[in-house]
């Protein structure tokens, strides 16, 4: 926040801490001051990318990057229009269908891809849909009122609810005192073990204890209508579990080597190859050199290409 | 010559490093994007050289003296390199072509959108153990392979590892590679960036083996779960302090012969950290493989062949599949088929009971 700079008179926050960053429909930032000096006329052109605006379209910067700015209007203009719902549609795949559109129109006007094009689609969407446009339209205000009930309906009920915990209370107050007398009165006239008494009573109000826990556990609403509590998991969606590769198998390597196959790594010791090689110095060891190193190496490229036929081969160019 | 230069269109610049300018390029004749690095005039002969030294078999070719450079490569050297294509492997960059022009040379690479180091430095990015995994078995398959053909590679890094928009990692940039195995050929000390540098090569050992890779692939999968590199020396001596504090201090029977290696330094014992504490959130099997790729003794380093059964790589979870792992985003993953994966996927999972709807 502290290096928000006019891009035009360079002003920063630091420097003029009431500076008020402006943005238009281009998503280009000024402050106020440069806002006032530039649409003095009630329009002008945008000082970078040089498009005509009009001042009473600036409004204040409510995000600090302008690309989120500019997409949040474009959005708030395209779902004005673009106002079908859910039950508009005949399968949810239609509708899924219909919102990916109008985040392709967004995500196209705000990257500026096609303005041209994408505008005439919207200007043609809308000519197309003009009944259907008003139409929902009323109905937004509906849904809105009916949102402000279910809040209402809510602040009732946590009203009630409050009421009932506050009566619970007392209730288990007075129970505890209750089952303090019982004790008493057992312990003073019982002719038993005092300490058995005192145990029975322990274990009594624990199970009693236990039930109020299990019966306390309550759903509760939002008023988007989401549950939440432990009740209702199946509402929740899917975690969309990652889907695995296959686990991973070790495979040497296999190469041609037109040649017998040279002895292995274990065979150079068994069958004392490795006697004919000098053997690695301390310091020759100690690098990670191993005199077997030399000695297969040798070997496998002695009979490498041993096979190798270059008539063959010739032959076999021909033919094909 | 000049049609080769017109087969391959240039479309962006890369980059310039010290000997040669990338260019992304694109096939005409079979419209694949490739990365065509120029070699400049001058490191040319000695870029040459190191092409020529993949060759597999015991001919060495010996390339023109200076003065038949100056008119282009030697002709025999040209045709040489051709063989470099007979290094094949899923997980190593493809020399797809070499062509000369005027005095310099080309060399036509498989196009790589990203490299290991950008995908680790890159913040937005989440690396699971299944995508460690994945990267891993792709890097030790690759160098399996080379170590398979005597080549060392000698400059692992994650910037060499490079990765692709289908998620294939490569291992490239052979500018230090090396046949290995000779028992009088003496190698310089001076390869593999320092902080992937394993300490015989700082001890200055002037024969080694195949563990000096295996040490570079240890400190890249401590970087991958770090995300920070792993022992950042700041110079040589620092270097091999860094690697004992953290690993302990090996002793003669640790590592046999060590004090015997040209540039020995005795360092005061460290006790070293457990590896648990570094990598706190590494399954065991995962600290076994660490463990063993980063072993002082570069006798008892694990082999890729070895690293490869090491139970880590068949335990679950499974290594994530190539077109799902993470990418930066600045490389574009190809167009998917609509309707998208994801939505399909979720489809798939609840019989799309929920509208998709953004909610703002």
């Amino acid at each position: 926040m502290d290096d928000q700079a006019c891009p035009r008179c360079k002003t920063t926050k630091y420097r003029n801490p009431s500076l008020k960053m402006m943005v238009n429909v281009c998503g280009h930032t000024l402050c106020e001051s440069c806002v006032d000096l530039l649409f003095l006329k009630g329009s002008g052109s945008c000082p970078e990318c040089k498009i005509p605006l009009r001042r009473v379209n600036f409004r204040v910067q409510l995000f600090e990057d302008p690309m989120v700015e500019k997409e949040v209007n474009i959005r708030k203009k395209i779902l004005r229009d673009f106002n079908k719902k859910e039950e508009d549609f005949a399968t949810l795949r239609e509708y899924n269908d219909y919102l990916e559109e109008i985040e392709t129109l967004i995500y196209n006007l705000a990257n500026n891809i096609d303005v041209i094009e994408t505008n005439k689609k919207i200007e043609q969407y809308k000519k197309d849909n003009k009944e259907q446009i008003t139409k929902s339209k009323s109905k937004i205000g509906r849904s809105e009122y009916e949102l402000e009930e279910m809040i209402e309906l809510e602040k009732q009920k946590e009203e009630e609810r409050r009421l009932e915990i506050v009566k619970e209370e007392m209730e288990a107050k007075k129970k505890k005192i209750r089952e303090k007398e019982a004790l008493i009165d057992e312990l003073t006239f019982s002719e038993g073990n005092a300490k058995n008494i005192v145990e029975t009573f322990a274990s009594v109000m624990q199970a009693s204890k236990k039930e109020q826990k299990t019966a306390s556990s309550k759903v509760n609403q939002f008023s988007t209508g989401i549950k939440f509590g432990n009740q209702g998991s199946q509402n929740y969606m899917p975690i969309p579990k990652i889907e695995e590769g296959p686990l991973y198998s070790y495979t040497p390597i296999r190469q041609g080597m037109d040649g017998p196959t040279p002895p292995s790594w274990r065979e150079l010791q068994a069958r004392g190859y490795i006697s004919h090689v000098r053997v690695e110095s301390g310091a020759e060891r100690a690098g990670g050199f191993k005199a077997h190193v030399a000695c297969l190496r040798a070997l496998q490229e002695s009979m490498a290409g041993l096979y190798y036929n270059p008539s063959q081969r010739q032959t076999e160019f021909t033919t094909v | 010559m000049t049609e080769k230069l017109r087969r391959y269109e240039k479309i962006d610049f890369l980059g310039e490093g010290q000997f040669a300018t990338v260019y992304k390029a694109k096939d005409i004749e079979t419209s694949k994007i490739v990365a065509v690095k120029k070699v400049h005039y001058l490191t040319m002969i000695l870029q040459a050289n190191k092409v020529l030294a993949f060759i597999r078999g015991n001919f060495m070719i010996k390339v023109g003296s200076r003065a038949e450079a100056k008119d282009g490569i030697n002709r025999t050297a040209l045709r040489e390199i051709k063989l470099l294509q007979e290094l094949r492997h899923d997980n190593v960059i493809g020399l797809l072509d070499v062509f000369g022009h005027k005095s310099n040379v080309s060399l036509v690479f498989d196009f790589m959108d990203t490299d290991l180091e950008i995908i680790i430095k890159d913040n937005n990015i989440v690396l699971t153990a299944a995508n460690i995994k994945a990267y891993m078995i792709q890097t030790l398959q690759g160098l399996d392979y080379l170590h398979y053909n005597w080549i060392l590679h000698r400059d692992l890094k994650p910037n060499n590892l490079l990765v692709n928009s289908e998620g294939v990692l490569k291992i490239g940039d052979f500018g230090l590679a090396k046949f290995f195995g000779s028992p009088n050929r003496i190698n310089t000390h001076q390869v593999v960036t320092r902080w992937y540098r394993a300490p015989e090569l700082l001890y200055g050992a002037r024969l080694y083996g195949t563990g000096i890779d295996m040490w570079a692939i240890g400190c890249i999968l401590a970087e991958l779960l770090l995300r920070v590199p792993f022992l950042p020396g700041e110079s040589d001596l620092d270097q091999l302090t860094r690697i004992f504090q953290t690993l302990g201090t090996p002793t003669e029977e640790t590592w046999p012969g060590m004090s015997e290696l040209p540039d020995f330094i005795q360092f005061k014992p460290f006790p070293g950290t457990p590896l648990k504490h570094i990598f706190t959130a590494a399954s065991d099997d995962l600290l076994d493989l660490i463990a063993s790729l980063l072993n002082v003794n570069p006798l008892e380093r694990c082999s890729c062949d070895q690293a490869l059964q090491m139970p880590y790589f068949s335990n679950k979870p499974a290594p994530t599949p190539g077109a799902r792992l993470p990418l930066p985003t600045s490389v574009k993953r190809q167009p998917e088929e609509k309707p998208s994966l994801k939505r399909k996927l979720l489809e798939s999972m609840d019989g799309a009971s929920l509208a998709k709807r953004l909610q703002f």
